[in-house]
This record gives structure tokens, sequence and C-alpha cells, in this order.
């Protein structure tokens, strides 16, 4: 049997807040690997494991297609990535809050205060699904980064964004009205794949 | 001068523009499904020569068929159905097209019928046909289109199929005399519509001897492997290999064999097909199956062909009574209202960038008062309507209305496109 067959692969985060904490989870479980700051793959010195350092939004993909077998990432990103793969484990770290949050004195109170405004999101599959359930017709501003300075910027009425502390949301006067998910880092595999199955 | 009356045929209807947006909505459903099988469309004419049509139905058929002599003196006849000009399509153009040729056809079709609700004089059929191969693949990606379609319209179906290959060695088995096979068939046919006892009877007029034992043996067992073992003594492989091929396909699920499945039309020679409605009693929405010589009657050589018929305006009587239609709009999202003369060049602009960005857009051709313009809007069911006085001009912004709450919310005009184009629907 090929080797290459036999080795499994973790995809973690290439860089941001969930990279150092996954590759302490990994080596809790006993994995020895020296951790690289650059380089996009370590091999495991004590098991045939590689580990995957790709970006954040792509873990969900990379199990998805099979050629990680598992990957490590934010709750978050996979429930807006609607990838229909397995939680093997919450890892406990890495918690966030999806929140939608309007500037202090705006007049939207309420959930139902958002009909028809403006909500600037880097998670509009997430948010559609909360706006479908609550019934609100809104516009979705899409936006990559620094959602919370939208609405200063009269981009936007609100902001649908992740957050730890709070602490951005606050040094850019926006207050939380409502909390989609609780978010944090999970363990994830490919269960089609995994039954021997071939989904595509 | 004495009016004309503006009216129509009996049997015929016409479509407003809330009816047609039903209408191409369904239509395009089924459409897409049929392309992403690699189906393609073809058309063929409405005025045929009436040997081209007449005499393919049988008796009945030719009395239902309109035709009529033309100012030139030739017979005309207007297709009965898309079968037939299809078969004569394909016999024409054979040699030009890829064999085994797809194709689907949606067009009208015409019967002189006595009008009643549900029966039309000029309806629409949609066809899908594979010719040119005997592989049962074919059957098995008919089904797979048939559930598609339906999972589509979000309709609850059974597909119930049958083999009349089997079925003609089960009478045949029982002694029925070649010439009267297709005669019990239409009997059989009629189960659900007349009963079991009056099949019995009819068949027993008939001087079939054991009617009884027939229909006993035909009834479908709860489960599909005591059904098939009921024919054990038969040639089921037809039946089998068709099932296995939806297996693979992932649609066994919603085929259901129900061998007293007999479809009335005497030119089935292999699996047929009947789609009913899990959620009204609503008679067969989708019927078919395989014909092995139907282009005989316009060439010399042979080509099988497998084929369903979707009944258009069933399906539309059908979601119309499951209430899909509740939310359906009509085209355009935006009316850009005409505040007074002075700002028509802006509103110009304004709609100009809309229908540019692609936005389904209308501007209101009158200053009337916005009471008037507004009633417009509801009563095309417009979902935005644009506003931009003085006010909102000096601050470059515009107010978007929205219909359905009025609420109405400025906005930077620079945004509109965004606002609009990001605008979620949560009710659609």
């Amino acid at each position: 049997m090929n080797l290459q067959n036999k080795k499994i692969r973790i995809a973690v985060q290439k860089g941001g807040r969930l990279k150092a904490p996954s590759l302490e989870f990994l080596k809790s479980i006993g994995l020895e690997f020296e951790s690289k700051e650059t380089g996009l793959t370590s091999q495991c010195l004590n098991a045939d494991v590689e580990i995957l350092y790709v970006r954040n939004c792509d873990i969900p993909q990379y199990v998805k297609y099979g050629v990680a077998d598992y990957g490590i990432v934010g709750e978050n990103v996979l429930i807006e990535r609607k990838s229909n793969l397995k939680i093997e484990k919450r890892l406990g770290f890495g918690k966030c809050r999806l929140v939608i949050a309007v500037p202090e004195r705006s007049n939207i109170k309420r959930i139902k205060d958002l009909r028809e405004e403006r909500i600037a999101t880097s998670y509009p599959n997430t948010l559609k699904g909360f706006l479908r359930r609550n019934g609100i017709n809104a516009s979705m501003i899409e936006i990559n980064g620094s959602v919370e300075l939208c609405p200063s910027l009269n981009l936007s009425d609100a902001v649908c964004d992740i957050t730890q502390t709070g602490r951005t949301l606050e040094e850019n006067n926006l207050k939380i009205i409502t909390e989609i998910m609780d978010s944090e880092a999970v363990l994830i595999s490919n269960p089609s794949l995994n039954n021997g199955k071939i989904l595509f | 001068m004495k009016k004309i009356e503006p009216t129509i045929l009996k049997g015929t209807r016409d479509f407003g523009p809330l009816d047609m947006a039903k209408r191409n909505l369904v239509m395009d459903k089924i459409r897409r499904v049929f392309e992403r099988f690699g189906y393609d469309p073809i058309e063929t004419p409405i005025i045929c020569p009436a040997d081209t049509i007449l005499g393919k139905y049988g008796e009945e058929g030719d009395r239902l068929t309109y035709n009529f002599e033309d100012a030139g003196g030739r017979r005309i006849a207007l297709p009965f159905d898309l079968t037939v000009p299809f078969a004569r399509f394909f016999a024409a153009n054979f040699r030009d097209l890829p064999l085994p040729f797809k194709r689907y056809q949606i067009q009208r079709v015409w019967r002189a019928e006595k009008p009643q609700k549900g029966r039309l004089r000029e309806f629409y059929q949609c066809d899908i046909d594979v010719i040119g191969t005997k592989n049962l693949i074919a059957e098995a990606e008919i089904s797979k289109v048939i559930v598609e379609v339906f999972k589509e319209l979000e309709i609850n179906f059974t597909i119930k199929v049958n083999s009349r290959r089997l079925m003609n060695a089960v009478l045949k088995d029982f002694g029925v005399e070649e010439e009267k096979i297709i005669e019990v068939i239409r009997i059989i046919d009629k189960i659900l519509k007349i009963g079991e006892q009056a099949v019995i009877e009819e068949l027993k007029l008939l001087q079939i001897t054991n009617p009884e034992e027939i229909l006993r043996l035909l009834s479908q067992d709860k489960a599909l492997d005591e059904t098939l073992e009921k024919f054990s003594k038969y040639d089921t492989s037809e039946i089998k290999e068709f099932l296995e091929n939806c297996r693979n396909l992932g649609v066994e699920e919603y085929v259901e064999f129900d061998p007293s499945l007999a479809r009335g039309l005497d030119y089935y020679t292999g699996i047929i097909y009947e789609v009913v409605s899990k959620d009204c009693e609503f008679g067969t929405i989708c019927a078919g199956g395989r014909y092995d010589n139907l282009c005989g009657l316009f060439c010399d050589e042979d080509f099988s062909g497998v084929g369903v018929a979707f009944g258009f305006e069933r399906i539309m009587l059908l979601l119309e009574q499951l209430k899909k239609f509740e939310d359906i709009k009509l085209n355009s999202k935006v009316l850009v209202t005409l505040f007074d003369e002075e700002s028509k060049e802006d509103a110009l602009k304004i709609y100009s960038t809309l229908v540019e960005a692609g936005i389904n857009s209308e501007i209101y051709f009158e200053a009337d008062k916005l009471g008037k313009q507004m009633k417009y809007a509801d009563k095309k069911r417009i979902p935005f309507v644009l506003i931009r006085g003085s006010e909102e001009k000096e601050k470059d912004e515009v107010v978007v209305k929205s219909m359905a709450t009025g609420k109405q919310k400025s906005i930077p005009l620079k945004q509109l496109i965004t606002y609009l184009s990001g605008y979620y629907e949560s009710t659609k």
C-alpha cells in the first residue's frame, strides 16, 4: 500500500488567533513536530501526520475536498461556509460570538428594527440565515474586514461581526443588540469520505 | 361603429402578467432541470400536414385533433401531443443528429375536447425523450429527471413504474390472446377510476377466464421483494435492472414498482411511468414510457425511445392549490418616481444607472401626485419606490421606500445599487 494513502493530514490556520492554540492542541495529544513561522507544512516526527497551514476560510474546503483528513477551524467559519462536515470535537479555545451591533445612538434597538437597514458583514451566509429565521428583509453590505468601521462612514446602519471581548466594538462606539451564535474552535472531518464513499 | 366582442374561444385562456410570472417561474425551473441532464430544446411547427398528425392516436385521438383545410386546399392539423411531431422530426433529421438523441420540447398542443376544469383545448406539454438506445440507463435517467423536477417544484410525489413487457408476459400466460392484450390493459388502466369489481366485470365481458387471479397477481405488495417474488416465474430482469440503475442514481426511494400500472396508450413496449402527487388527489402529473417503433410511421429505420410528458397545466393547478405562488413578484423591483418637471433629468439619470446595473426598474411617466405613483407601484407589486425631493438632492441622497413595510430610508445616492443588490428578502 502506498504510504501516501496512510498519511493523515490536518489543516490548521496559517496565521491568526487560532494558530498557536491549534498547534498546542495537536502537541497535547502527543504529536511531535516543529512549529514553523513560515512554510506551508510540518511533518510530525513520531507519526505519519502532516500539518497543513492554510487560510482560515479555506480549511473547510480542504477537508471537504478530502485533501485534509481533519481541520481545526472556528465554528463560525464552518457555518458560514455551509460545509456539511462533522464536528469531531469542540476544542474550548478561540471562543467568540457572532453579534449584531449598532451605533450607540442608533434608533435600531431590537431585531425587528433592522428591517430595510444596511448591515455590513463578512459573514453573509450566516447573516442570511439569521434574517430568514427572523423574517427580516435588509440589505447586506459585504465587507471583508474592518467591518466595525462601516457605520461611522455611513456605509451601513449595523454590523454583523465576531467579537471576543467586545473591545473593538466599544472602541467604534457600537453596542450589541443581539447575538447570532457562540463559536469556538472545532476539530472537523469529512463524514462522507471517512465512510469510504465518494461524494462528488 | 359596432364594436367587436373582445372574446376568446372556449377552452383557451389569456394569461395576464401575474399568470405569466407564475407560469414562467415553473417553466424555467422545469427547463433548467432538463438542461442539467443534457437535454437540448427543439420546436416543431404548429400547423402541420394533416397526415403527419392524424391516424396516430386511434379513432378517439383523431376525433379530438383540430384539422381544417387552408386557403390553398391543403389539409392542416394542429399537434395533439408532442410525441408524434417529435417522431416526425426525428425521422426527417436523424442522419444529422447525434445518436442517441435527447431533446426537450415545451410547446402548446390542441385537443378538441369538451372544456372542463383541468381540461382545455389549448395547453402546454413539457416533454423529454431519449431515442436511439435500448439501454435501461435511459429509463433510470428519466426517473432522475422526474425526481429533480418535482423536488425543484417542492411537490411530494411517487413515480409508479411497471414493465409493459412483464404485463404482456403475464397476460399471455393467463391465456389472453395477443389481439386482446391491449384491450385488457386499457381496462386494467381504469382500476383506480372505476374500482376493482367493475374491472373484473369488464374483463369477463371480454371473455377473460380468470380476471380475479390476474388482478391478484398484478396487485402490489408492501415490500418490493415480495412483489418481485410473485413474478419469479416470469422474466423480471428488465424491472430489476431498471430499479438497480435507479438505486445507483439515488432515486430508489421515489420509485414504486406497481405491477397493476397499465397506461392506456398502445405504443408502449417496456418500462412505463406514472407520477402522482402525494400532497393531494390530483391524478397523474407526469407520465410516459418506452416505445419501440414510433418512428416507424415515418421512416424505415427502427428506433427505440423512452420519454415522459409533464402535464404543465395540472402541475400549475396543483402548485396553486398548494399555495406556492403567494409571494410571486412581477418584473419591476424599483419604481423611480417623478417628483416634478424639474427633477426629470435627475430621475432619468437614476433610472438609467439602475437598468444599466441590471436592476429591473421603471420610471413613472408623469409628475403625478406621489400617492398615485405609489398606487401604481402597489398594483405592479414593485417592492421599492425611489423618492428624491430637493432636500435629498441637496444631501446627495435618495429615499428608498419599501412597499412591504412602508419604511422609508435615506441612503447616499452612490450606495443605491449596493443597497438594492445586497437586499435580502427573507420571505422569498
